[in-house]
């Protein structure tokens, strides 16, 4: 019974941070700043789903350690790549 | 074991006989299989290396002559795609399939349909492969595959399509193939078989398919876009982007570095079992041989750049990955002198496996140290491009080959029962090791030939002379093994269990070859020495007497397949069904997937062109996809009992349940899939200039369309978790209406994407009077290809859901709601992703 | 101890090697034009590489020779419990001297990658001669030749440069990825399209050399070539002055009249 409420109350959160991630865009920050909140909440809400939704938080740690090696080898090729030709 | 044993042994599991052709067709058994790869492999290294041949009768003098520039460009491309891909990690699979799980002492891999499947999709992108030749000509780009050559304006002939889409096949096979072998590792071993414990060929396999998982994903979003910029028209690799050309060579290379010790490791395996066998000793240095191993297999993600030193990166860059190259290089001196100590105060005999792995450490000695001048990047500059680089990896990646051949003769006993001709297989190594020096040795005095060119300077004549001539000596070789290996088969000496002293892993303790379902009783490694167990707890125990090498006896009787039988029958009555070992439809799938792709080669421009051609690629596509639908579903339907546990090491994933861990494995390798994506749209924004990329994107594409499918996608998630605890609360319909609803939420996303695309191809006025479509520019193609990627995603999640329904509907889950868990962790990341799509493609 | 794999005589090999480059710049980092840089390099690792790989193959294969199993070697003289199949794969001991020579042939490995480091931060930022006054060329590559721009606009398909004196390249592509290089002056670098790669060499007799292209680009790869001819400087510099922002005609085509292009690849 808890759970479901649980589950409920991130599905609240999740749809006010895509909201809220939406209007950063004209909250007239710098560029670039927008630029990393507006992606810091792409994480946070990712992180949500990820621990809550697909359980992770209730699974070994290993599970959680393999997703965070392709996420990771994602993350090098993108910012070494990017890095490369700057 | 005779043919007469290996029929008692089938049980009645639905298997036919090993002399049917239809027993290979569906059988699922991991030997099998791994005897499907061996030979299937070795079908290709045929293949490849006539292709070779061509290729040094050209060289015999510079210029033109025997093949045209086009063809020999055509040698060139399909020899190394060939080699590498459809010869080299296959063959070393074909092992890993018979003997891993021997080793391990698992009754077969986790998912014994997947493993066949594998193995059909590999067969059936080979063949693709093979009929791109008769499309105009297959792909002659060279097997990195260099955009932006690798676009039909450069290689406009259908064949170079369809070798692309070859490889997105055997990519496919890999995959599935590398969630199979890490379940099966991770979650089934024998108990007192720890990985610390695992037999050196298991570890190295382990960490090969540690790294297929992740570096194949990177190759597959690169086979995919360029797929895309050849069918679709998409503009990633065209030459007047700016960054599109670097962009194909760090997707290639991230996935490229990886390979190598892809197909370097099991080679490895082999040399590190074999030297233990025949010197008598155990490794010198054993768990500094494998941290080496894992420290090679992470590292091997970060040295990509050393294949670029000579682009446009910067030094600080090139700096960067000078060190990480170094590092590499390192562990592996480790692993090349605990290879050499092992020898030391042992009886090393000089058997034919033996002597191959013995010249495999010698030529990936040579190999090494001339590796060495390719990481001082102030030779790689000179040594770029040219026969030193050939030179180099032939060494090390033939040098691998080598070793597999050893494997080759090592466990041929095991797998066909027969012994081949010792003195045969001598002459076949001394055949070998004289024309490989001969054919490589040549090319490092040669070395500044041009890779890939047929004119050469004469001063160099005579030394690509010698090479063709040890060419044919080397090919020559294979003509000895092969003759030797199907003497024996038919007529050879019978091997025994165990025709080697001193070897000490599982497979020799069994028959030969052994039973359908491997032992004898459940094997266990408990008291620290193998024994097998049945009877209520495990109470009757056979174990291995084995003084030097000697026969294993069971107590109370042979080993024989008798023991199999009454094995066979406790598993049945512990688990209370019958294990299957066959299965039509991994066949079937491999079919049709060969048919839609083959369909799909004849795509242009998103479009099939119209007349009796574009009708009949037309046909193969509709006709292959609905194949591919059906073929799917029934083996979604099929009733197959796999292995079932209780296992006893599943370390570290104790309580992650063997499908489980497959789709978040499966899952893993699709971040790598997403990540390879945004990736690149990052690196193309950042070359093109990152704010500039603005000018590039329509005012009508807006943030709204997006928001609404993050409202559709967020909610539609939520209902699968509801599906879940409606299932768990075993109420049908709470069950089926969430299902429902999820499914509603998918098609409203898809519909609203469908009107936001259809929009913006359908522009007029503005800056993109023509409309806004995918091969208007980058950043059009980013946009389509990777949200139509997620796309994909979402549809192949809606059928899932229909099927689930459909399932639901009639008042399936209700006692086992897994199947909803696990469509949910699917759905759940395809969410995720598009978290990321939404900010990426929408707002900045 | 056989086992340090001549990992002891290249420290010496290594500090001799650095006093040749001596005469050609000063210090320990190879200096000069990218010809004898390279030769001097190369040496090095040449002889250190034979070294080391004579040594370690001997010494594999003397040892697969001196315990080879024979008849007259009883069990007794090891004295070790042999392996047994259904065992728990263990290791043997051994660990330190595989440390030792790990630890030599890391030692080897980074001090020569390092001492070479020193020549390519040479190589990448600074180049001989007075940069003012260097020749500076754009090299574009096509398929299957190359185009040679000058500073004045003067585009040919000859590279014609003045002996002993560096010359620059700007190198990129105008259609797909090909690989700029002189084997005889060692000069070399990728030309992409839509990037730019810089480069320099020094030609230090004249001559006529030859351009290749390194990177599979299609049917016509292996014929991709152009002419590098090094002149006296003076001779050179009357050339340049009669050029004008215009090709050369006669034989020579410039980019706009090149030949169609060939589409299969
Ligand atoms: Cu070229």
């Amino acid at each position: 019974m808890s759970k479901l409420k649980l589950y409920t109350a991130i599905y609240v959160v999740l749809f006010v941070l895509a909201t809220g991630q939406t209007l950063v865009e004209f909250a007239g920050l710098d560029y670039w700043v927008g630029l990393w909140v507006i992606l810091g909440l792409s994480f946070v809400k990712a992180l949500f789903v990820a621990v809550y939704y697909q359980h992770l938080r209730w699974e070994p740690r290993s599970v959680s350690f393999v997703m965070l090696v392709g996420l990771l080898a994602a993350l090098a090729l993108t910012i070494a790549a990017s890095y490369s030709i700057l | 074991m005779s043919a007469e044993a290996e029929q008692s042994t089938d049980h009645g599991h639905g298997l036919p006989p090993a002399s049917s052709v239809k027993r290979w067709l569906v059988t699922t058994n991991h030997k099998d299989v791994g005897i499907l790869y061996t030979v299937t492999a070795l079908f290709f290294l045929v293949f490849g290396g006539v292709l070779a041949l061509l290729m040094r009768i050209q060289l015999w003098t510079p210029g033109e002559g025997f093949l045209a520039a086009v063809s020999y460009n055509q040698a060139v491309s399909a020899h190394g795609l060939i080699m590498i891909f459809w010869f080299l990690s296959p063959f070393a699979f074909g092992f890993a399939n018979y003997v891993v799980p021997l080793q391990i002492g698992a009754r077969d891999l986790a998912f014994p349909r997947l493993n066949a499947l594998s193995y059909w999709l590999y067969l059936f992108s080979g063949i693709l492969f093979g009929v791109s030749f008769f499309q105009g000509g297959t792909f002659a780009g060279g097997w990195t595959m260099y955009a932006p050559l690798n676009i039909p304006v450069y290689t406009p002939n259908i064949g170079a399509s369809t070798a692309v889409l070859a490889l997105v096949l055997f990519v496919a096979s890999v995959t599935v193939s590398s969630v199979n072998f890490l379940t099966s590792m991770h979650r089934m071993r024998a108990e007192g078989m720890t990985l610390r414990r695992m037999p050196l060929f298991s570890w190295t396999i382990l960490l090969t398919v540690w790294m297929m998982l992740f570096a194949f994903a990177a190759l597959l979003a690169a086979l995919l876009i360029l797929s895309s910029d050849r069918l679709l028209g998409t503009q990633y690799f065209a030459a007047t982007d700016a960054g599109g050309s670097l962009l194909w060579a760090h997707l290639f290379w991230f996935f490229g570095h990886p390979e190598v010790y892809i197909v370097f490791f099991p080679a490895l395996g082999v040399m590190a079992e074999t030297f233990q066998t025949f010197t008598g000793r155990r490794i010198v240095g054993r768990k500094w041989f494998i941290a080496a191993m894992v420290l090679v297999a992470l590292q091997s993600f970060v040295v990509w750049m050393h294949h670029m030193f000579l682009t446009s990166i910067n030094l600080q860059i090139k700096t960067l990955f000078m060190a990480t190259t170094i590092g590499i290089s390192l562990p592996f001196d480790l692993m090349v002198f605990a290879l050499i100590y092992t020898l030391i105060k042992g009886r090393v005999r000089f058997t034919t496996p033996f002597l191959f792995s013995f010249g495999a450490l010698v030529l990936f000695i040579i190999g090494g140290i001339t590796g060495v001048f390719l990481g001082a990047v102030v030779l790689d500059y000179e040594f770029r491009g040219t026969y030193w680089v050939v030179a180099h990896f032939h060494y090390v990646m033939v040098g691998g080959v080598t070793a597999l051949f050893g494997g080759l003769y090592y466990w041929f006993p095991k797998m066909t029962g027969k012994m081949y001709d010792e003195f045969l297989g001598k002459v076949h190594f001394a055949l070998y090791f004289v024309g490989f020096n001969l054919l490589y040795f040549p090319m490092f005095l040669a070395w500044e030939t041009p890779r890939r060119d047929f004119v050469y300077p004469e001063a160099f004549v005579s030394l690509h002379q010698l090479s063709t001539v040890g060419g044919f000596i080397l090919g020559a070789s294979f003509l000895v093994m092969f003759y030797n290996l199907s003497k024996s088969l038919l007529v050879g000496e019978e091997a025994g269990d165990n025709p080697w002293a001193y070897s000490v892993t599982t497979e020799w303790a069994l028959p030969s070859p052994p039973p359908l379902e491997n032992f004898p009783g459940r094997p266990t490694f408990e008291t620290g020495m193998l024994e097998f167990r049945r009877g209520p707890g495990g109470t009757e125990r056979s174990g291995v007497e084995a003084a030097d090498g000697g026969e294993p006896t069971a107590d109370g009787g042979e080993p024989s397949t008798d023991g199999g039988a009454a094995y066979v029958a406790e598993i049945e009555a512990e688990s209370g069904h019958d294990e299957d070992h066959a299965s039509p439809w991994p066949f079937a799938i491999g079919l049709a997937s060969f048919v839609a792709l083959l369909g799909f080669s004849g795509l242009q421009q998103g479009g099939f062109p119209t007349g009796l051609s574009g009708g009949f690629y037309a046909g193969l596509t509709g006709g292959g996809l609905v194949l591919l639908g059906w073929t799917l579903v029934r083996l979604a339907r099929e009733r197959f009992n796999g292995p079932v546990g209780p296992f006893g090491e599943s370390w570290p994933f104790e309580n992650v349940e063997n499908t489980k861990l497959g789709v978040w494995l499966f899952l893993a390798s699709d971040v790598v899939l997403f990540g390879a994506f945004i990736g690149s749209y990052v690196f193309i924004r950042v070359a093109h200039g990152w704010t500039d990329w603005h000018d590039l994107i329509p005012e009508a594409h807006v943030v709204l369309p997006g928001l609404i499918n993050t409202y559709l996608l967020l909610t539609s998630s939520f209902a699968v978790v509801l599906a879940l605890v409606a299932a768990e609360r075993e109420s049908r319909w709470g069950l089926v209406a969430s299902l429902g609803l999820t499914f509603a939420l998918g098609v409203a996303f898809l519909v609203n994407k469908a009107l936001e695309w259809l929009h913006l191809f359908d522009l007029h006025g503005g800056a993109f009077a023509g409309g806004w479509l995918p091969s208007t520019n980058v950043a059009s193609s980013t946009f389509y290809l990777t949200t139509g990627l997620h796309g994909l995603h979402v549809i192949a999640g809606l059928f899932i859901s229909l099927y689930l329904i459909a399932r639901a509907w009639g008042g399936a889950y209700l006692d086992d709601e897994r199947p909803v868990e696990y469509f949910g962790l699917y759905w759940h990341f395809v969410d995720i992703v598009w978290l990321f799509l939404f900010p990426l493609f929408y707002i900045l | 101890m056989s086992s340090g794999v001549g990992a002891s005589v290249p420290v010496g090999v290594l500090v001799e090697s650095v006093g040749i480059p001596a005469q050609s710049g000063g210090g320990l980092v190879p200096r000069g034009s990218r010809v004898e840089v390279f030769q001097q390099i190369f040496e090095v690792f040449l002889v250190l590489g034979t070294l080391v790989g004579v040594v370690v193959v001997g010494y594999m294969t003397y040892n697969a020779y001196k315990y080879r199993d024979r008849d007259d070697r009883g069990d007794a003289d090891d004295g070790i419990d042999a392996p047994r199949v259904g065992e728990l794969p263990t290791g043997s001991g051994g660990g330190r001297k595989l440390f030792y020579s790990f630890g030599l042939s890391t030692i080897l490995v980074v001090s020569l990658i390092l001492w070479t480091y020193g020549t390519l931060l040479y190589v990448e930022q600074d180049p001989p001669g007075d940069a003012e006054e260097d020749l500076e060329v754009e090299v574009v590559g096509y398929r299957f030749g190359w185009d040679f721009v000058y500073p004045n606009g003067h585009t040919s398909e000859t590279l014609r440069v003045p002996e002993g004196e560096t010359v620059h390249l700007e190198v990129t592509s105008d259609d797909v990825f090909h690989t700029f290089g002189v084997p005889e002056l060692r000069v070399k670098t990728d030309a992409i399209p839509g990037q730019r790669t810089s480069t320099w060499f020094v030609a230090n007799e004249t001559g006529s050399y030859e351009v290749r292209c390194f990177e599979l680009c299609g049917a016509g790869h292996s014929y991709m070539t152009a002419d590098v001819e090094v002149v006296e400087p003076r001779t050179f510099e009357s050339w340049y002055a009669d050029t004008s922002n215009e090709s050369e005609t006669a034989n020579e085509s410039n980019s706009s009249a090149r030949p169609p292009e060939e589409v299969v690849g």
